[in-house]
């Protein structure tokens, strides 16, 4: 499972247009990352609050209800997570590229 | 000390007040006291003493006036003789007195002040939900765990088992599978990203030009599935997913036997992720076809090169097999050629039929822990036995290379043969043929039944001819010449009269009889001519669009333009008719031309015979 794991993320690595993936422990503390340190750990700061934040609003909404994924787009990337209670995933990807 | 809001100037302060506050009282006591003594006095004069004199009278005579003023309960007494009265039995003498008051003193203690932190927290509704979600599962365990204690103290005898134990290993395992499950569907969004414009082409793009071209259409190639490790492989079967339309099998083998390949693969991609397979199976030999459940969708059984068979349950394992056929005594004696489901066993054992190169048609059932073969055909030529190298003689057999299971009827299949024969067959006769047709000059490569009208069959061969047949006729219904090697045939899921087929030259052929009963209505070359080699065809049963493999273990998705797929139009007396009717008729019609008119024989005359 370990090793399934890990080829899945250096596949999607590999993906065209990819700048970088973060794996966030449930501290918030980045266990992986291809990005650099500063940016690695201002992504996982800015990008955990944020997911706290929106589980809070879907499960404020229909307590019974829960965030699975998360996309921001924005001009330059696209940054996509997936919040779970243990961790957190982010990837961010240039679409235009 | 500011803190804790003591000063000492304002401490003295206080004190001067109260000593300056002090003197006062007493004053005020001393006052009264007196105050009260006056009163006393008043009250004895008015009552014992006799009223005084009138004022006239001091004049006369003062000092005695004085005296009884002075004591007048003295005077009374001298006077009346009787008993003297007491006046005041209790000789009040009341006195203040001021101590020393003990000086005020206050002693302060500075500590060092606890430790600050903030705490904030907000309480939504999801939070309490949470709390009571908790509470009920901690309870339902309780109850749980009273019931298995309960057990337990009946059945005292067992031992605890050790099942807890794995508990945390289980978990991170869970957590795993949640990461897994994550980076997949991360995945899928970066696909849908980077594949923006086919998808947009895929949906929205009908070629514009269709309008004005009469009777021809074009094929849109959209999405390119490859695998790493399959680049050099042959695309050998391709199907979609009965169940997931977006799914389908690819298998990877080889045609060319001059450079065999030592492995094979089966994978199962999905459209909505063209980078990289869903499922993958490895296997040590060359997977030649492939299979999928209709009713267990994550059942696939595999043939191979060597003659094995193996079926995978792709939710399990990918890696290990459910069954394989033993490689010695249980397998056929030549590849695979082409496999498919039977229809469930009465007891509900799942069994598949497979043809081989050695002229067996075998049926195998999956018991409970091994694959059960039962040959239901050996397809002996019809010719005379030859002598063997050692003089004893024996009876050549046709090489089967595909087989289609009538749709209506599970027990009636067609078995296509490398000798260019289709044999008709029952699963009830194990040796003869209902019917033979003689249809082709070099091994026929695949056959379709129409979807509509089950009589009417097609097939593709190596002899560069596609041929419609319908049953119980040996001459084909219609015989179109493609120019090279066909490699599969189709015919379409929308349509009656529409069948595709793709050569080895790299082309696409679609037809539809409806419109052309001569020329494909679409013919496109969609890999270069001179690398690649097209093997295999299949229609989506739903989307408008074919998948095609190649011999670099490429499959293209091609969308057909819509002059490919019109759709029946209904007569205007007609209009309640339904698309399948209309369909059916369509085909009827255009049969009806083609069929020889059924002969009619006169009925015998019996005109004569009445009168006798």
């Amino acid at each position: 499972m370990a090793n399934e794991v890990e080829d899945t993320m250096k596949r999607i690595q590999s993906h065209k247009g990819v700048v970088g993936t973060i794996v966030v422990n449930s501290e918030g503390i980045p266990i992986k990352s291809t990005l650099d340190n500063t940016t690695t750990v201002q992504y996982a700061g800015l990008i955990s609050s944020l997911s706290d934040k929106a589980r809070s609003v879907v499960r404020d909404l229909d307590p019974s209800n829960d965030l699975t994924f998360l996309r921001i787009r924005s001009k330059k990337h696209e940054i996509m997570v997936a919040p779970d209670k243990e961790f957190i995933l982010i990837v961010v990807q240039n679409p235009t590229d | 000390m500011i803190e804790m809001g003591l000063d000492p100037d304002a401490i003295d302060d206080d004190d001067d007040t109260k000593t300056e506050i002090l003197p006062e009282e007493e004053e005020t006591v001393e006052d009264e006291e007196e105050e009260v003594e006056e009163e006393e006095n008043a009250g004895e004069e008015d009552d014992e003493a006799p009223p005084p004199p009138p004022p006239e009278e001091p004049e006369e005579d003062e000092p005695e006036v004085i005296m009884p003023a002075i004591s007048p309960s003295k005077a009374a007494v001298k006077i009346g003789g009787r008993p003297k009265k007491l006046v005041n039995s209790f000789n009040f003498s009341e006195r203040a007195a001021l101590t020393y008051n003990n000086p005020m003193r206050s002693q302060e203690v500075q500590t060092t002040p606890p430790p600050l932190a903030t705490f904030s927290a907000n309480v939504l509704q999801w939070v309490i939900y949470d709390a009571y979600q908790a509470d009920y599962e901690a309870q339902q365990l309780e109850k749980e765990l009273e019931k298995e204690r309960k057990e337990k103290e009946k059945a005292s005898t067992s031992r605890a088992r050790p099942v807890r134990k794995a508990g945390k290993v289980q978990l991170s395992e869970a957590v795993q599978g949640r990461v897994l499950e994550c980076w997949r569907v991360l995945e899928r969004m970066i696909n849908l990203n980077s594949y923006t414009e086919i998808a947009k082409d895929y949906r929205y793009w009908d070629d514009p030009s269709d309008e004005f071209r009469v009777e021809e259409g074009t094929l849109l190639p959209l999405w390119k599935f490859m695998y790493d490790k399959t680049k050099t492989h042959t695309v050998t079967d391709l199907d979609w997913n009965p169940y997931y339309y977006d799914l389908f099998t690819v298998c990877f083998g080889f045609f060319d036997f001059v450079k065999p390949i030592n492995n094979g693969a089966v994978c199962l991609f999905t459209i909505k992720n063209p980078s990289f397979p869903d499922y993958i199976c490895i296997t040590d030999s060359a997977v030649m076809c492939a299979d999928i459940h209709p009713k267990y969708c994550y059942m696939v059984v595999i043939g191979q090169y060597d003659g094995a068979v193996l079926v995978f349950n792709v939710q399990q394992s990918c890696k290990d097999p459910i069954f394989k056929s033993n490689n010695v005594t249980n397998k056929h004696r030549g590849i695979v050629w082409e496999i498919k489901w039977g229809p469930d066993l009465p007891d509900g054992e799942l069994n598949f039929f497979s043809v081989s190169a050695d002229g067996k048609v075998n049926n195998w059932v999956l018991m409970q822990n091994e694959l059960m073969r039962l040959t239901i055909i050996n397809l002996y030529l019809d010719q005379e036995a030859v002598a063997g190298p050692d003089g004893t003689k024996f009876r050549l057999k046709s090489c089967a290379s595909c087989i289609k299971f009538h749709p209506d009827n599970p027990q009636i299949y067609l078995v296509g043969t490398e000798e260019g024969l289709i044999y008709k067959c029952s699963t009830q006769y194990s040796s003869l043929y209902l019917l033979t047709y003689k249809a082709h000059d070099l091994p026929i490569s695949r056959m379709d039944f129409n979807r509509y009208n089950r009589d009417i069959f097609i097939s593709a061969s190596y002899d560069w001819r596609v041929k419609i047949w319908d049953d119980q006729r040996l001459e084909p219904l219609f015989s179109f010449d493609l120019g090279d090697r066909v490699g599969d045939v189709k015919w379409a899921p929308y349509s009656s009269t529409v069948f595709a087929a793709v050569t080895t030259e790299g082309k696409v052929y679609v037809f539809d009889l409806n419109i052309n009963k001569y020329k494909p209505i679409c013919v496109q070359a969609v890999v270069s001519k001179r690398r690649n080699k097209l093997t295999r065809l299949a229609f989506n049963p739903k989307l408008p669009i074919i998948i095609v493999g190649d011999d670099k273990g490429c499959v293209t998705t091609l969308k057909l333009s819509p002059n490919l797929r019109i759709p029946c139009k209904a007569p205007k007396k007609q209009q309640h008719l339904d698309q399948w009717t209309l369909q059916c008729m369509k085909l009827d019609k255009l049969l009806s031309l083609v069929r020889e008119p059924v002969t009619l024989s006169l009925p015998s005359d019996t005109a004569g015979l009445e009168e006798d």
